[in-house]
């Protein structure tokens, strides 16, 4: 973000109040929290869809809402791209008349191409199509289009993998960092699957019943004492990213550099040496050894130190330190079994097959 | 049948017609007001509206007259100005848009109502005012009860009958429309007459409804198999 997001709001919601002072300038800031915990309606309070009891919000030095100085610019005059969960297409109107309707009026020209997009987005075929006939996921893709050629100074995004399953989620997620990287429009975005937060933002937010509980870089955030109890158990995800040193084919494996000297075996993807790649892998498929293990298919060993262990619930999670902070997820009794503890060298066993590619 | 009987049925399209463009601005501009926006006096101004429907006709043409007679306070200051209302083609306009405009207002209202605040709210974010939201949103998204209850206003305007005899009367060749004609000639016993145009308005009521069948169903395919 090239300029500053303020966003400090005062709103009585029927549970809660909605009481936050945020201060945001991170290309891609996740605003991660359980469900109901006041995120859709801050997005809201941003976009200029309502109005809170208290506070302002200013962008790039100008201010939207100012409730001491009675400042409320309409949504239409702030330049701020929503794609809501659901996608809200227009139904009355094809994929063509959908990503049209906001460019055609937007005053600052579109200095995004429209091909571009629509090629970024892969939409290319949908165009001439009603939005009843395309799926789930298209729709998602297609109200990301429309918002991204309105040529938004900001691009909130609600939830924008909630409403897919699964298989969906892993196809839409690539468009989303595609947009992230392709793009230069800085993003807000609502999510409460960790995951998501890991592979797409710089900054995350948590909010709970409608107060920020901590906010910072995602894996600090994510695995602090007092988020990581909220997280549901299989979505926190190791997000890693770094470039190829080596692809092979026939090996069926695509190496990737951590550090200097270590460096990651990860399934085969089609990328050229020094293409950034971002893969994950979750905390329960990471092995710890106390002792270097010999004769072992898993061609991933890497020696490191544990430099915090913390209990949630009927787990263990040990950070470890092996040229990226791993976050590894181990029972009660193999903390007890092997002796681990804060400052204990150990070995981290991860299996090829374990790392999905982002 | 006779010309005097085609010029009836004229002018009864004609005048049927002129009320429904008449009242259409103001009525889906009141029923918009009604369906999304919050105002002081709206529940006054909407029994208001709704009060033709439960009234008597007769009633209601008697209410009318009395504000639009040459001595009404309405009627006194239009007369003054050289327009005179009661007991002219005008009046029968008048009386049916009256008549009419509460189907109209109620049902684009709740045609209105159904379209999704957050399809509203997008085109906003998209750059999009109140006017333009209107134009590309809620009315092409309301469209097809909007035109329901335009169909409902013209089809209650052919039928009129109390209101229209009270504040236009029944005066051959000047105000007086199919309803009117047929009771006339039933009165005095021209049973054919009377016939020929029952024939007649049944015709019309038949083309209405198909019309408005098929415009319904186009619009229908446009928006919700669209």
């Amino acid at each position: 973000m090239n300029g500053l997001l303020k966003v400090r709001t005062i709103l009585p919601l029927s549970q809660f109040r909605l009481q936050v002072d945020l201060s945001l300038a991170s290309p891609v800031t996740a605003l991660f929290g359980p469900s109901g915990a006041g995120k859709t309606t801050l997005l809201e309070i941003i976009a200029g869809l309502r109005t809170p009891q208290d506070g302002f919000v200013e962008m790039d030095g100008t201010v939207l809402f100012s409730s001491e100085r009675k400042i409320h610019l309409p949504p239409q005059e702030r330049g701020i791209g929503y794609v809501p969960q659901e996608g809200a297409l227009f139904p009355h109107r094809s994929v063509r008349g959908n990503i049209l309707y906001g460019m055609k009026r937007s005053p600052r020209g579109a200095p995004i191409p429209m091909e571009h997009v629509i090629h970024v987005l892969e939409i290319d075929s949908l165009l001439d199509r009603r939005v009843s006939q395309i799926s789930g996921g298209e729709r998602q893709r297609v109200a990301l289009a429309r918002a991204l050629l309105s040529n938004p100074k900001l691009l909130l995004l609600d939830e924008p993998l909630a409403a897919l399953d699964t298989s969906l989620k892993e196809r839409i997620l690539p468009y989303l960092l595609r947009v992230r990287d392709e793009f230069e429009v800085p993003m807000l975005y609502v999510t409460h699957n960790a995951t998501e937060v890991l592979s797409m933002a710089q900054w995350v937010v948590f909010l709970n019943r409608g107060t920020v509980i901590a906010q910072g870089p995602p894996r600090d955030v994510l695995s602090s004492r007092e988020v990581l109890p909220q997280v549901e158990n299989d979505q926190l995800e190791n997000v890693i990213q770094g470039p190829v040193v080596d692809s092979n084919r026939d090996l069926g494996i695509t190496t990737l550099s951590l550090t200097d000297t270590l460096s990651l075996s990860v399934p085969f993807v089609e990328k050229s040496r020094g293409e950034t790649i971002q893969v994950s892998i979750p905390p329960h498929e990471i092995l710890v050894a106390t002792e270097e293990p010999r004769g072992i298919s898993a061609r991933n060993i890497l020696p490191g130190e544990i430099t915090s262990l913390q209990r949630v619930q009927e787990s263990c999670f040990l950070k470890v330190k092996a040229g990226f902070p791993f976050l590894v997820r181990v029972t009660p009794s193999a903390v007890e079994k092997l002796g681990l503890q804060e400052g204990r060298s150990v070995f981290l066993i991860m299996k090829t097959r374990s790392f999905r590619i982002l | 049948m006779a010309g005097v009987q085609w010029s009836i049925v004229a002018f009864t399209v004609k005048t049927a017609l002129l009320s429904t463009l008449v009242i259409l601005p103001p009525g889906i501009g009141l029923a918009w007001l009604l369906a999304k926006r919050q105002w002081p006096g709206k529940s006054v101004v909407e029994t208001l509206v709704s009060l033709p429907l439960v009234m008597p006709p007769v009633a209601t043409g008697l209410l009318l007259l009395m504000l639009l007679g040459r001595r009404g306070p309405l009627g006194a200051w239009l007369y003054e100005r050289g327009i005179e209302v009661a007991f002219t083609a005008t009046a029968v306009v008048v009386a049916l848009g009256v008549m009419s405009f509460p189907l109209l207002v109620r049902a684009s209202r709740v045609a209105f109502e159904e379209v999704s605040p957050r399809l509203e709210q997008i085109a906003a974010t998209l750059g999009s005012g109140n006017l333009r939201i209107f134009f590309t949103v809620t009315l092409p998204l309301a469209a097809r009860g909007v035109l329901a209850g335009t169909v409902l206003a013209f089809s209650r305007a052919l039928g009129e009958f109390g209101a229209t005899i009270i504040l236009a009367g029944n005066i051959p060749g000047k105000t007086q429309t199919l309803s009117l004609a047929i009771f006339q000639f039933v009165q005095i016993g021209h049973d054919e007459e009377a016939m020929s145009l029952l024939v007649v308005t049944v015709i019309i009521a038949f083309i209405t409804l198909w019309f408005s069948e098929r415009l319904g169903r186009r619009k229908k395919k446009e928006t919700e198999a669209g």
